[in-house]
């Protein structure tokens, strides 16, 4: 047996050095092919036919960034509206949101609005989001332009870059992880002085009251 | 006068020479007188007168005796010659004959002694001829053992020897070639190869014969010999191991259908497929038989090449035995599919599918190549399976609500404990997991289980969570998530899967933290306090303060008033006292930012000490004990 942590039974195998470790999310409408981008990028097969993801899925994979090693936690979430309860529990510890929309469907795009604002709502202000535009291979049943997709970026700060990948074809699928690993690990570096604190929850960062469950109000 | 004288002298020379003779000394004197004596008794004139004649006679009378006495030695002197001239007359007559007969044989003698140096020479030439005979060529009882008497007749011990001595000879040959007789030399050659040949033939056949007719297994010491011969005649050699081979095959499949519908000797042990109704021992039970036979066939093999040492073997050989071994598959593969198929247990399937790895891994280091071992992958891949599948069916049966068609467990109860299902599910793969196994590549089976089992009933426990409100999923979330992670922790190889649902049970955390702190921040009436202190306004209405504070101090006398009630819910009270740790440091940050706000004289705060009357260190205090 490997030694194991007595306060959280996880495990501390020799060979799991690394020396950071983030947490992503990835958000997106139904079926733009989130759990194919996980897939890919995870074990670099491609599945043609998943089912729905239910409630949160999730992947750990370590890879090197700039000499370190540096361990992903990535939570696949249903795009389902009906487990959005579910899947806003996982928002909150992440250090980078990646918001998949499928180029093929303009209404996931639409939606990326919405999909912000529940970011904005749940994670912390220091989280990086990237847009991603899946399923490139088709090209042929585009409809939403790269261009478009760049130019909304210029509105929404928040966004650090769009790309569009395809897990069929493994175009992109590693630079994008790779990407946000990267600036992950450079604004974790910028702000070590900050980590300090991290214990604490940020009380600057919190979610307004009125947003709060309607489960809690104990007066 | 001188005259006168001169006679004078004489006579008295005379006188004075008798004078002087002395009578007495002159012995023949002595003996005349003493003669005279013994007849001249009276000294008379006459008898002097006559003594003259006296003396003269008796001489004359003793020399006449003298003459008679010799007249008869000249008599027989005489005969005795005359013998002696008859014997010289007839030496002298056999002296002629022998001489005539000498003459007569001389011829003979010649001849005789010619023919007694030809007999010599010859006797030794034959001595020659026949050590040569004896070194070069077999003799009769040894063509006899060479070829047998009979047209069927067994292989002994001496065959060898004389096959041992063709080879000598034709190697001699060799040696005789060099010394110049190479006419012989080829020819003996020659002939010895034909002898080798034939005797190989021979022996080939009889070999050949003799494992067909191999029942018990008897490798004698002859065939032994028999292999180790035939090794440099490969295509011989092949075909004896191919008889052999298909010979054994018949026999193992023979002795394995027996163990497994007669057993042994009087039925002790008793028939394998008795214990049919028990699949793990009926399985365990033929392979244990199998992987006890299997070896032995492969001493036998080795002891049949025991003495082969002149090429490397052991590739045939392990063909041999993969052949001898194949005969077994079908038997075995259809009794053990029959039983994968009938079996419902998933226990059970998985023991079986354990037990067909483990010995499936076991027989490929005694058969390897053929397709016995073809057949075990086969049979453990299709046992996994179908176990994998018989628990997939096992969880959805668990999992599925008899209206519903869809994944889906019990609604949560109110106290939001986690459905019976769940507990049943673990209870499964708790079980499941306890099955002892003995072989490697375990690791990879338990994540494949554990898969099988935790991924459709996480989704299923999502789904009936999806429709709770917030605070519920999440306790609702984390007490099924902690009885998973309590469950599996305690086995190996989970480390990786706990890892996942501890980080899942931490998102909860964080969700039960953050909806747990918002819930006091309102009920201690801190919201309206909180957004001054966000918007760097310095002054707070005193009243909000007071009323605060009396919330405050209510909520310092009994902290678990304002607990949400599903908070008491969690199980784990790890994980209860977390949540509350961590809500509770929210409020003493939150009350030690006001604290300072309204000490500030900056501020203009009046008796700030009425207002708030503990310090943050007393409230954290109270609030953490």
């Amino acid at each position: 047996m490997t030694a194991r942590n007595p306060q959280t039974l996880m495990a501390l195998p020799n060979e799991e050095n690394f020396d950071f470790l983030f947490k992503i999310v990835l958000i997106g409408d139904c079926c733009t092919g989130k759990t194919s981008i996980l897939q890919r990028f995870k074990t670099g097969n491609y599945v043609e036919r998943h089912g729905n993801t239910i409630g949160v899925d999730f992947s750990m994979k370590t890879i090197e960034v700039e000499g370190k090693q540096v361990k992903l936690q990535i939570w696949d979430t249903a795009g389902q509206e009906r487990f959005r309860t579910i899947t806003q529990s996982y928002y909150r510890a992440n250090n980078g949101v990646i918001i998949v929309y499928d180029i093929t469907k303009r209404a996931t795009f639409a939606n990326l609005q919405k999909w912000i604002e529940e970011v904005r709502r749940y994670t912390a202000s220091n989280v990086l989001i990237i847009l991603i535009g899946n399923k490139c291979d088709l090209e042929s049943e585009r409809e939403v332009d790269f261009e478009e997709a760049r130019q909304m970026c210029q509105y929404i700060p928040e966004i650090l870059f769009v790309m569009e990948t395809s897990a069929k074809e493994n175009t992109n699928v590693e630079d994008a992880f790779r990407c946000l690993a990267t600036e992950l690990k450079r604004q974790h570096d910028s702000s070590n002085v900050q980590a300090l604190d991290e214990n604490t929850v940020q009380l600057g960062q919190s979610k307004p009251l009125k947003s709060c469950s309607s489960s809690c109000n104990l007066t | 006068m001188s005259a006168a004288t001169e006679e004078q002298d004489r006579i008295q020379k005379r006188v004075n020479k008798i004078l002087e003779t002395r009578l007495e000394a002159d012995k023949d004197t002595l003996d005349a007188l003493n003669g005279l004596s013994s007849f001249f008794t009276e000294n008379t004139l006459q008898n002097r007168r006559n003594l003259r004649s006296q003396i003269e006679h008796r001489s004359v009378g003793i020399n006449q005796n003298f003459l008679k006495a010799f007249r008869e030695v000249k008599l027989t002197l005489d005969a005795v010659c005359t013998d002696l001239d008859t014997m010289a007359t007839s030496v002298q007559t056999m002296k002629t004959d022998l001489e005539t007969s000498k003459a007569l044989t001389k011829d003979l003698i010649e001849q005789t002694n010619q023919m007694q140096e030809e007999r010599e020479r010859l006797e030794v030439h034959q001595q020659i001829a026949q050590a040569f005979l004896a070194r070069f060529q077999l003799s009769v009882p040894e063509h006899q053992l060479l070829y047998g008497t009979a047209k069927d007749a067994p292989i002994v011990p001496e065959f060898f020897k004389v096959l041992d001595r063709v080879q000598s000879i034709h190697s001699d040959c060799r040696l005789l070639m060099q010394c110049g007789y190479q006419t012989a030399a080829l020819d003996i050659m020659e002939e010895m190869t034909l002898h080798q040949e034939g005797a190989l033939e021979r022996l080939y056949r009889w070999t050949q014969n003799h494992c067909r007719n191999l029942e018990n297994n008897e490798i004698g010491p002859l065939i032994v010999e028999a292999m180790s011969r035939l090794q440099d005649r490969p295509v011989l050699f092949k075909y004896v191991i191919d008889e052999y081979a298909i010979s054994r095959r018949a026999v193992l499949v023979r002795q394995f259908i027996e163990a497994l519908t007669e057993g042994g000797h009087g039925g002790n042990p008793k028939p394998i497929e008795l214990h049919a109704h028990d699949p793990k021992r009926y399985i365990g039970d033929m392979f244990a038989w199998l992987h006890q036979s299997i070896p032995n066939e492969k001493e036998n093999l080795m002891l049949l090449f025991k003495k082969c040492d002149k090429h490397d073997i052991s590739e045939q050989m392990q063909k041999a035995l993969s052949y001898i071994a194949d005969g077994v598959c079908h038997p075995l593969k259809v009794r053990v599919d029959t039983i994968l198929s009938s079996e419902q247990d998933t226990i059970i399937l998985f023991t079986i599918s354990n037990l067909l790895r483990f010995y499936q891994q076991i027989m490929k280091q005694v058969v390897q190549g053929g397709s016995l071992e073809q057949c075990l992958i086969e049979l453990q891949q299709s046992s996994e399976q179908i176990y994998l599948n018989a628990l997939a069916a096992q969880v959805r049966s668990v999992l599925q609500r008899p209206a519903g068609t869809s994944l889906a467990l019990e609604p949560p109860q109110r106290d939001l404990v986690p459905p019976a299902s769940v507990s049943r599910l673990l209870n499964i793969l708790k079980e499941i997991l306890s099955v002892a196994t003995m072989v490697d590549g375990r690791q990879a089976d338990i994540t494949k289980i554990v898969t099988c089992v935790i991924d459709p009933l996480l989704q299923s426990v999502q789904e009936s969570a999806a429709h709770l409100p917030t605070v519920d999923m999440a306790v609702y979330l984390l007490n099924c998530l902690y009885h998973m992670q309590s469950t599996l922790a305690v086995f190996e190889y989970m480390d990786e899967r706990v890892e996942r649902l501890q980080a899942q049970s931490d998102a909860q955390l964080d969700t039960l933290t953050s909806e747990q702190a918002s819930s006091l921040v309102a009920n201690l009436n801190l919201g309206p306090i909180y957004t001054i202190l966000q918007s760097n306004q310095t002054k707070i209405e005193t009243n909000l303060l007071k009323i605060f504070m009396s919330k405050m101090d209510a909520f310092l006398e009994l902290p678990d008033v304002l607990l949400l009630p599903q908070v008491q819910l969690i199980m784990s009270s790890a994980h209860r006292s977390t949540v509350q740790r961590r809500a509770f440091n929210v409020i003493v940050a939150i009350y030690k930012q006001i604290y300072e706000r309204v000490h500030d004289p900056a501020n203009g705060f009046e008796q700030p000490e009425a207002l708030l009357h503990k310090t943050p260190d007393q409230v954290a205090r109270i609030l953490t004990n």
